[in-house]
């Protein structure tokens, strides 16, 4: 923005013929992010209507916004996106609420037990969760159960990893220096411990919710009566082809959102983060 | 553990600090199978510190001069021996004495504000009033107008100035600090040292201080304790009676401030074993009975090199 700024002044002190140039050259430069996206746009919007590619599989934008629209009108849509919105953040939720009490148990007071866990968290970290899925449905129905399972066993892993990592990785020197204070134990926990493990956690928290919320589409699709990738697979099956694109689009978006919006949280949670 | 049972829990003495027979032994193994071995870090350490005398630790590294700091805090257990302060056997860490590390180890999610009141939460002060105090200890090392700022926006020697608030804030009686100097460059470092003598002289704390710098060492005590490692023994302990305040423009430069470096110097270049061994030669050589008594006069360096006039 600054450098901007100066770019303005200077040429302020320019002829009035090359200001207007200068000025174009900015906001040329600031758009610059936007052109890939708003070429796409436009031969989206173009190449199905002038036949350059077939609109039946390829419909152009305006008719997936018309799709959109009245799917919004008719309430569906915020239905759909609710309930795909739901269930990461349960299952997201639960997974947060055991895996960082169990990562700083781990981690902080039981070393030897966490080396000896070791391997075998780590093959269950491994397991992806859409693999199990067959047998969430199996063990809990096809009901909303395996659903926040699967998004539940995607979040834990990473999270309880991170969590672990983060508290043994927390400066020797800070527990050392709150001890010599004759600090308890359950304040190094807060005062030390937590502050010093966040932005490890943080970590976990932005992987785990990015895998879970694509999971979960995996899994909508499969066995779901509502949600964003039910909306994708009904509308393969009865051959909508602009609601089918709509889903896809709304599902990238809201991915979108997701991880933008954990960046800001940690923003606010972690002030003192060197960018 | 067993410190306890072999030694009283309180006795009579007029030194803030007494340090009484201290040896600390670590078992070490280089792997699972080998026996563990024996490194002794500190053998019997025997020493007394004034109230309000700024002590300086010299020594190479390996002495075990970190370690004698580590159980001065309570942050580590002798193997026998005791600390004692205000004649109270020392059990475990508290608030009666204030540390300061090299890594400076400020909390990076906390402003330098918070840095410093970190130690008044422990202490269970009023909100208000830590206040005060933390404002009282920044303007005193020289940070007001930066309370705000958290620790990455530092520089090394800004970061060192709130470790040293910290540890002031919560009112020790005992500063312990442990290198705290030995990151900073050297400009930064005697003006770190000039503003601690400030700061010493202005709350009159009881100091330990840690330092393989002999020019350092000097500078700031009143007495240098010299350890020389393998064992880490005290060697000897040097009065430093430069006159106060000092300044790092006239002190350095002083005759005397020289000699008594070199003086330190020649102290931490010669193991015990060395002197002995050229004291035993220099016995069979010279028979008489003054020869011992005229070598103590005589610098360390002298009575080994090949070449000294005897």
């Amino acid at each position: 923005m600054t450098s901007d700024d100066s770019v303005d002044k200077e040429a302020t002190i320019d002829s009035g013929g090359t200001k207007w140039g200068v000025r174009l050259a900015i906001t040329t430069n600031n758009l610059m992010d936007y052109y890939g996206v708003a070429i796409l746009i436009l031969l989206w919007e173009v190449a199905p209507r002038l036949g350059w590619i077939d609109s039946q599989f390829f419909p152009p934008l305006s008719s997936i916004y018309g799709e959109g629209c009245k799917l919004w009108a008719d309430g569906t849509l915020t239905v759909h996106i609710a309930v795909s919105l739901k269930r990461t953040f349960l299952g997201l939720l639960c997974a947060l609420v055991l895996a960082i009490p169990s990562g700083f148990v781990l981690g902080g007071w039981f070393p030897r037990l966490t080396r000896f866990l070791t391997p075998l968290l780590n093959l269950l970290g491994q397991i992806n969760a859409f693999s199990l899925f067959p047998l969430f449905v199996l063990f809990f129905g096809i009901g909303e159960l395996a659903k926040f399972s699967i998004i539940f066993w995607s979040c834990l892993w990473p999270i309880l990893f991170t969590t672990i990592a983060g508290v043994q990785g927390v400066e020797p020197l800070f527990v050392k220096l709150a001890r010599s204070m004759g600090g308890s134990r359950s304040l190094l926990l807060v005062k030390v411990l937590i502050p010093g493990a966040l932005p490890t956690i943080f970590t976990g928290i932005r992987i785990g919710a990015t895998i879970a919320f694509l999971m979960l589409i995996a899994a909508e699709m499969i066995g779901a009566g509502s949600g964003l990738g039910w909306l994708v697979h009904n509308s393969s099956v009865n051959y909508i082809i602009p609601r089918l694109y709509l889903a896809a689009l709304i599902i990238a978006l809201l991915g979108m959102i997701l991880n933008y919006s954990i960046h800001r949280l940690e923003a606010l949670l972690i002030p003192w983060k060197t960018s | 553990m067993a410190r306890a049972e072999d030694s009283p829990v309180r006795i009579d003495t007029e030194a803030k600090i007494l340090v009484k027979g201290i040896t600390s032994v670590y078992h070490l193994k280089k792997n699972r199978t080998e026996q563990a071995r024996e490194f002794i870090a500190l053998k019997d350490i025997n020493l007394e510190v004034r109230k309000g005398e700024f002590l300086v630790l010299v020594g190479p590294s390996g002495c075990g001069k970190s370690t004698l700091l580590d159980i001065l805090a309570g942050l580590a257990v002798p193997t026998s021996g005791a600390v004692y302060i205000d004649g109270k056997i020392v059990t475990g860490p508290a608030l009666d004495r204030g540390i300061v590390l090299q890594g400076y180890a400020l909390f990076p999610w906390r402003t330098v504000r918070r840095n410093v009141e970190f130690g008044l939460e422990i202490k269970k002060v009023p909100k208000r009033d830590r206040t005060a105090i933390s404002d009282h200890f920044i303007n005193l090392v020289g940070l007001d107008g930066s309370a705000h700022r958290y620790p990455h926006e530092l520089s090394g020697g800004m970061k060192q100035r709130v470790a040293i608030a910290r540890a002031l804030a919560y009112d020790p009686e005992v500063l312990l600090m442990d290198e705290p100097f030995a990151a900073v460059d050297a400009q930064t470092r005697e003006n770190l040292q000039d503003e601690l003598l400030r700061i010493w002289e202005a709350t009159g704390k009881t100091i330990i201080f840690v330092t393989h710098s002999i020019e350092e060492a000097v500078f700031l005590g009143d007495r240098v304790a010299v350890l020389t490692p393998n064992p880490g023994t005290l060697r000897e302990i040097v009065n430093i009676d430069l006159p106060r305040p000092r300044h790092n423009s006239d002190t350095r430069g002083s005759a005397e401030f020289g000699w008594i470096r070199r003086k330190i110097w020649e102290l931490l270049q010669n193991s015990p074993s060395d002197v002995k061994r050229s004291l035993d030669k220099l016995k069979l050589q010279n028979a008489s009975p003054d020869a011992k008594h005229h070598l103590n006069l005589l610098p360390v360096a002298d009575i080994i090199s090949p070449t000294a006039s005897l």
